[in-house]
C-alpha cells in the first residue's frame, strides 16, 4: 500500500489546505485532497500498480439543479457541449487532433447536481499536455454566437435520440408533476420548448459560464499511474491563474406536498404501460439516518430478492420489471418505485400492490437477515465496481460532486452499518405517506 | 471483515503484475476448451462461458430457439434451485448471470468477489448443467422474449430498431437473417420440448470454451473442466453459409411510425473479418470515416460538428451494435462480416438531405481515398486507443477469446505489430477493394414515408435550414451540391410498411 507523507512538507507551497491524507473503510486505496488558492480542489489517486491508464476527471457542480430561472432548462447539459469548442490560445482543430493522436476515451455528461469531463489515457508521458490543455479549456473557453446556434440544434438532436424512449418520458412526467418550484422539476435534457430556445441564449451562456465555470465550483480527480507531487505542479502550474466565481447558488425552496397528484401520459406508439410512483425523500446526508435507511429499504422492499419481486414478476408474471430509484443529490429529491407492465388492465393492481408493500414495512420491522444480505449486496456491489481506474473516477465523482472528500463513502457505508430495522422502519412512517406521492402512469397508443 | 476486504482488493488494481495466460494448445474437438487469465492477488474472478452455437443454429420454423433456451439456463432455475431461491442467494454477492446470444456465439458471463467465488460458482454450475426446465420460467422468459419482439424494438429504441431491419435486408433467406429472439410467429410456436431438446443437441462439451480470469485459486479451474466434463462429448459442425448477397442498387426499407425523428442505419456485406490481413487497412479507413462516438470520425465532423444535424453519425468495418458503449464488445465472432453506416435520429425535415450527404462522403471516400495527414491520424489513434480496449478481467478474456476465433495468440498486440506497418497506399487500396457507394442497404425509420420514398425516386431538392443564421460560406457552398445530390433509387428498391409489422415473420414485410 502506497503511504503519502503528510502534505504539509508539500514543496508546492502556492497549495494550500490539505485535507485528507489516507482512507479508512470501505475504500481500498488512499488518496489525497488538496485545494489551491484559487478554491480548485483536486482529488488525487495514484495507482502505480496499474499499467499505463490515468484517468483525468472535472467535476463542475452544473447541472439540473443550477437551471433556477424559467425557460433555462438543460442549460447545464446545453453548456456541456459547448465545453469543447476551443479556445483562442489552442482551436478546437488543434485540441481534437491531440485527443485523436491520443487514442484517449473522452466526453463528457450531465447529471442534475454536476457535469463531469473526463479523459481517459494511456501513458503517463502524456499527463503534462492534457493538463494544459484541460485547464485552458476550461479557463479560456472561446466560442461566438453562430457556434453556440449551432451546437444547439445538436441537442435537438439528442432529444430527437430519446424520443422513442418510454423510460423517458414517464420520468420527464412524473418529475415535473411532483416538484412545484425546484430546479429538479425537469431532466438534465430539459424541456422541449426551452430546448427550441436553446439558439437565443447567447448572452444567458456567458453568465452561465462566469457563475458555474470557476474553480471554486470545480474539482479535478485524477486516477492511475502518474506521481502525486508530479500532478499537484502541473495542475498549479497551469490552474493557478484561474479566476474564482464566488457565486453562491441558491435553488427554489421546494413546498411540503399536502396532497397525492397522478398525471398519464399516451405513447403516439404501441408499448409495454408503465408506472412510477415517487415521493419526496431527503438530500444526500453522510451523518443522518434517513437517506442511508432509505436505501436500504429500497432494496428490501423491491429488489430483485424481494417478496414483491417476486410476486409480480416471477411469479403473477404481471411486471416485466419493478426497480426503484432512490438518488443520492445535493437536495431533496423523489424515492422512485416503478414497474414495467405487461398489459394495461393490470395498472390499477400493480399500483395497489406497490402502496400495499409499502404500508406492510411501516407495520412491521424487517428482519435482521434480510437487512445483513443486503448490507453485504450494497457493499459487494460498491468494491466490484473498482476494477479500472476509470471505473474508480466514474464512482468517485458521484460522491465527490456530493461532498468533495471522497471519505464521505467510508462515512456512508459506516451509516448503513449503523442502520437497524427500527430506523428503516420509522423513516417508511416519515416519508411514504398518501399525500407526498406522485402516480404517473404511461400507455401506448395504436401502432401504426 | 471490512479490512480484510480492503487490503485483499488491493488487488484489483494490480492486473498488470501478476497476469499470466494459459491456454490449451490442442484440443479434441469433441472435449472442453479452455482460456485461463490467472491474476494472482486479484480479489475478483470472472467467468465467460462460451457456446460455440448461436441464433444462426436456429432450426427452420423454431427461429428464437437459442437464444429462448440459453435465456431459460441464465434466468431460471436449475433442478435444485427454483429461480427465485438463485436470485435470494446471487442478492448478498451482487452476482448475476449474464448472458448475450449472437449469430454463431453465446458467451453466460459473470463477476464475482473471491470471497464468494464458491457460493456463487456453485450455483452458476447448476444452472448451466442441470438446468430446471420449469414451465413457469418458460412461460415467463418466452413471454418477455416476445414483448421485446412486438413492443420494445419496434416501439422504443428506433435507433436498435434501425440497425436489426438492416440485417432482415442483408441477411434475407440467410442463417444469420432473422432477429436472436426470433419472429413473433415462429417463437409463440416454440415449446419446452423443442428447449430441452436444443439443449441437449447444442450444449455439449466440443460447443464450450471455459474462459476463467482473476484471483481464483489454482486448483479451481481443474474443479470447473471436471464438472463441465459430465456433459456429453461433441460439437456441432461450423456452419456453412450461403455466400452474402450484396444489394443491387440502392435498396431501401422504410419502417413506418408516428415519430418526429429518422432513424438511418446502412450497409453491406463484406467478404472480410480481423482473421485477414487486409483488415488492419480498412480499420484505418473506417475510423477515419467513423469511428465510434469520436471526434475523428468524419462523418460526425461533417454532419454533427458543422451543421448540427443530429447527435452522432458513425461507420463500422464489422458488426458492432453496443450503440452507448465506449468500446468495443467481444464474443461477436462472425465467419461473414458487414460495413455499416448509423445515422443517429435527425428531425424528418433534413432526412433527404442527411441521407445523400452520408452517400456523397462515402462516394467521396470510395474515389479519393483518404488524405495522407488523416491516414497518420487515424493510425495513431488506433495504436493508442486499442490500449484501453481490455481493462476488466471480462474483457481481458473476451479479447483472448476472440483472438483464438481469428486465428492469433493476441489480437491487440498484432494490432501493435501490424498498424506500423500499413502504408497510405494500402489503405487506399482496401477501400477500393471493400468499399462501394452504388449498393447500399438503406433502412430507415420514419413518418410520413410514401412522402420520402417519391422525394428521393424523383431525385426533388433537399434544401435545409439552420438555426444559426450565418452558417459560413463554405458550408452554405457545400449544402447547395449536397441537396441536390443525386440518389439513383428505382421505385421498386423501395419497401414501406408498417413499424409494428416487423419481426411478425421472417424477413422483410412486405410493402403496403
Amino acid at each position: 500500500m502506497v503511504k503519502f507523507r503528510p502534505a504539509f512538507f508539500s514543496l508546492f507551497l502556492l497549495v494550500v489546505v490539505p485535507i485528507m491524507l489516507q482512507s479508512s473503510g470501505i475504500l481500498p486505496f488512499d488518496y489525497r485532497l488538496e485545494e489551491l488558492e484559487n478554491g480548485l480542489k483536486v482529488v488525487s489517486i495514484p495507482q502505480p500498480d496499474q499499467p499505463e491508464v490515468i484517468s483525468y476527471y472535472t467535476i463542475v457542480r452544473s447541472g439540473s439543479r443550477n437551471e433556477i430561472e424559467p425557460g433555462k432548462s438543460g442549460f447545464a447539459h446545453f453548456f456541456e457541449h459547448m465545453m469543447f469548442k476551443g479556445t483562442k490560445n489552442v482551436s478546437i482543430e488543434e485540441y481534437t487532433n491531440f485527443i485523436i493522436q491520443l487514442g484517449a476515451g473522452t466526453n463528457g455528461y450531465t447529471t442534475d447536481d454536476y457535469t463531469c469531463y473526463y479523459v481517459v489515457f494511456a501513458g503517463r508521458e502524456n499527463l503534462e499536455e492534457v493538463v494544459r490543455l484541460q485547464a485552458d479549456k476550461f479557463i479560456n473557453l472561446y466560442y461566438d454566437e453562430e457556434m453556440l446556434k449551432t451546437e444547439a440544434s445538436v441537442i435537438e438532436g439528442e432529444y430527437y435520440a430519446s424520443v422513442s424512449n418510454p423510460s423517458r418520458r414517464i420520468y420527464e412526467l412524473l418529475r415535473d408533476t411532483a416538484f412545484e418550484k425546484h430546479s429538479y422539476k425537469h431532466t438534465t435534457l430539459g424541456y422541449l420548448r426551452d430546448i427550441m430556445d436553446m439558439p437565443n441564449q447567447f448572452k444567458y451562456s456567458k453568465l452561465y459560464r462566469t457563475r458555474f465555470y470557476a474553480p471554486d465550483n470545480a474539482i479535478l480527480l485524477v486516477v492511475g499511474d502518474f506521481d502525486h507531487d508530479q500532478l499537484m505542479k502541473l495542475v498549479q502550474k497551469h490552474y493557478g491563474g484561474w479566476e474564482k466565481s464566488n457565486y453562491e447558488l441558491v435553488t427554489p425552496e421546494e413546498p411540503p406536498q399536502t396532497k397525492a397528484k397522478r398525471a398519464h401520459y399516451d405513447f403516439p406508439t404501441r408499448t409495454l404501460p408503465r408506472i412510477a410512483i415517487g415521493f419526496h425523500g431527503p438530500a444526500y446526508s453522510e451523518e443522518k439516518i434517513d437517506k442511508a435507511a432509505l436505501d436500504l429499504l429500497a432494496e428490501i422492499a423491491f429488489s430483485r430478492s424481494s417478496s414483491i419481486y417476486q410476486r409480480l414478476v416471477i411469479e403473477e408474471q404481471k411486471c416485466l420489471s419493478l426497480d426503484t430509484s432512490f438518488y443520492n443529490r445535493r437536495d431533496a429529491h423523489l424515492l422512485i418505485f416503478d414497474a414495467v407492465v405487461k398489459q394495461e388492465k393490470d395498472l390499477p393492481y400493480v399500483e395497489k400492490e406497490i402502496f400495499k408493500e409499502i404500508e406492510k414495512f411501516k407495520k412491521e420491522p424487517v428482519s435482521e437477515e434480510l437487512l445483513s444480505d443486503v448490507k453485504s449486496n450494497l457493499k459487494y456491489s460498491f468494491i466490484n465496481d473498482l476494477d479500472t481506474t476509470d471505473h474508480i473516477a466514474g464512482e468517485l465523482a458521484f460522491y465527490i460532486n456530493l461532498a468533495t472528500d471522497p471519505g464521505t463513502v467510508n462515512k456512508l457505508f459506516d451509516l448503513y452499518e449503523k442502520v437497524t430495522p427500527e430506523d428503516i422502519q420509522n423513516m417508511t412512517k416519515k416519508y411514504f405517506k398518501k399525500t407526498n406521492s406522485t402516480v404517473a402512469t404511461l400507455a401506448g397508443g395504436k401502432a401504426k | 471483515m471490512r479490512k480484510n476486504i480492503k487490503y485483499s482488493l488491493l488487488g484489483i488494481l494490480s492486473l498488470g503484475l501478476a497476469l499470466t495466460i494459459v491456454s490449451c494448445a490442442m484440443k479434441n474437438p469433441d472435449k472442453l476448451a479452455s482460456e485461463l487469465v490467472p491474476v494472482e492477488g486479484n480479489p475478483l474472478a470472472s467467468f465467460r462461458v462460451l457456446l460455440d452455437v448461436g441464433s444462426a443454429n436456429d432450426p427452420a420454423g423454431k427461429e428464437g430457439l437459442c437464444q429462448l433456451t440459453l435465456s431459460l439456463l441464465a434466468g431460471g432455475g436449475s433442478k435444485s434451485l427454483t429461480f427465485k431461491e438463485i436470485q435470494k442467494k446471487f442478492y448478498p454477492m451482487a452476482a448475476s448471470v449474464g448472458l448475450r446470444v449472437d449469430k454463431e456465439m453465446s458467451v453466460f458471463r459473470g463477476t464475482v468477489h473471491v470471497d464468494n467465488l464458491e457460493k456463487y460458482y456453485d450455483i452458476f454450475k447448476g444452472m448451466l448443467l442441470e438446468p430446471g426446465f420449469r414451465e413457469e420460467d418458460f412461460k415467463r422468459i418466452k413471454t418477455n422474449q416476445l414483448n421485446f419482439l412486438e413492443r420494445t424494438l419496434v416501439s422504443n429504441r428506433d435507433e436498435q430498431f434501425g440497425k436489426e431491419i438492416l440485417n432482415l435486408m442483408m441477411y434475407e433467406g440467410h442463417p444469420y437473417g432473422h432477429h436472436q429472439s426470433g419472429t413473433v410467429e415462429t417463437l409463440k410456436n416454440l415449446t419446452l420440448d423443442d428447449i430441452k431438446a436444443f439443449y441437449k443437441e447444442q450444449f455439449v462439451q466440443g460447443n464450450i470454451t471455459i474462459g476463467l480470469a482473476g484471483g481464483y485459486p489454482s486448483d479451481f479451474p481443474a474443479k470447473v473442466m471436471q464438472d463441465f466434463s459430465s456433459l456429453p462429448e461433441g460439437h456441432t459442425t461450423q456452419l456453412s453459409l450461403p455466400e452474402q448477397r450484396m444489394p443491387s442498387g440502392l435498396e431501401i426499407v422504410i419502417a413506418e411510425k408516428k415519430t418526429p425523428a429518422t432513424a438511418m442505419s446502412m450497409g453491406f456485406p463484406v467478404s472480410i473479418s480481423k482473421a485477414d490481413d487486409d483488415y488492419f487497412a480498412l480499420w484505418i479507413a473506417v475510423a477515419h470515416f467513423g469511428e465510434h462516438r469520436q471526434h475523428l470520425s468524419l462523418l460526425f465532423q461533417k454532419i454533427r460538428e458543422e451543421r448540427g444535424q443530429n447527435y452522432g453519425d458513425y461507420a463500422y468495418a464489422d458488426h458492432f451494435i453496443q450503440g452507448s458503449k465506449k468500446f468495443p464488445g467481444q464474443n461477436f465472432c462472425r465467419q461473414q462480416q458487414y460495413f455499416s453506416i448509423w445515422i443517429r435520429p435527425l428531425a424528418n425535415s433534413n432526412r433527404h438531405f442527411v441521407l445523400r450527404q452520408t452517400l456523397r462522403e462515402l462516394k467521396k471516400l470510395v474515389e479519393e481515398g483518404i488524405p495522407e495527414e488523416r491516414f497518420e491520424l487515424a493510425r495513431t489513434y488506433l495504436l493508442n486507443y486499442t490500449k484501453l480496449y481490455a481493462q476488466t478481467l471480462s474483457e481481458i478474456l473476451g479479447w483472448k477469446i476472440d483472438s483464438k476465433y481469428y486465428g492469433y495468440k493476441d489480437f491487440l498486440a498484432e494490432v501493435q505489430r501490424r498498424l506500423p506497418r500499413i502504408t497510405h497506399q494500402d489503405v487506399n487500396s482496401a477501400i477500393k477493394k471493400y468499399l462501394n457507394f452504388e449498393n447500399l442497404y438503406i433502412a430507415l425509420i420514419t413518418d410520413d414515408a410514401e412522402s420520402l420514398k417519391n422525394d428521393i425516386i424523383a431525385n426533388a431538392p433537399s434544401p435545409i435550414t439552420y438555426a444559426n443564421p450565418n452558417m459560413p460560406e463554405k458550408i452554405l457552398e457545400e449544402d447547395k451540391i449536397i441537396q441536390v445530390f443525386p440518389l439513383d433509387v428505382k421505385p421498386e428498391k423501395v419497401t414501406i410498411a408498417p413499424a409494428a409489422d416487423f419481426f411478425q415473420k421472417a424477413g422483410v414485410p412486405k410493402s403496403n
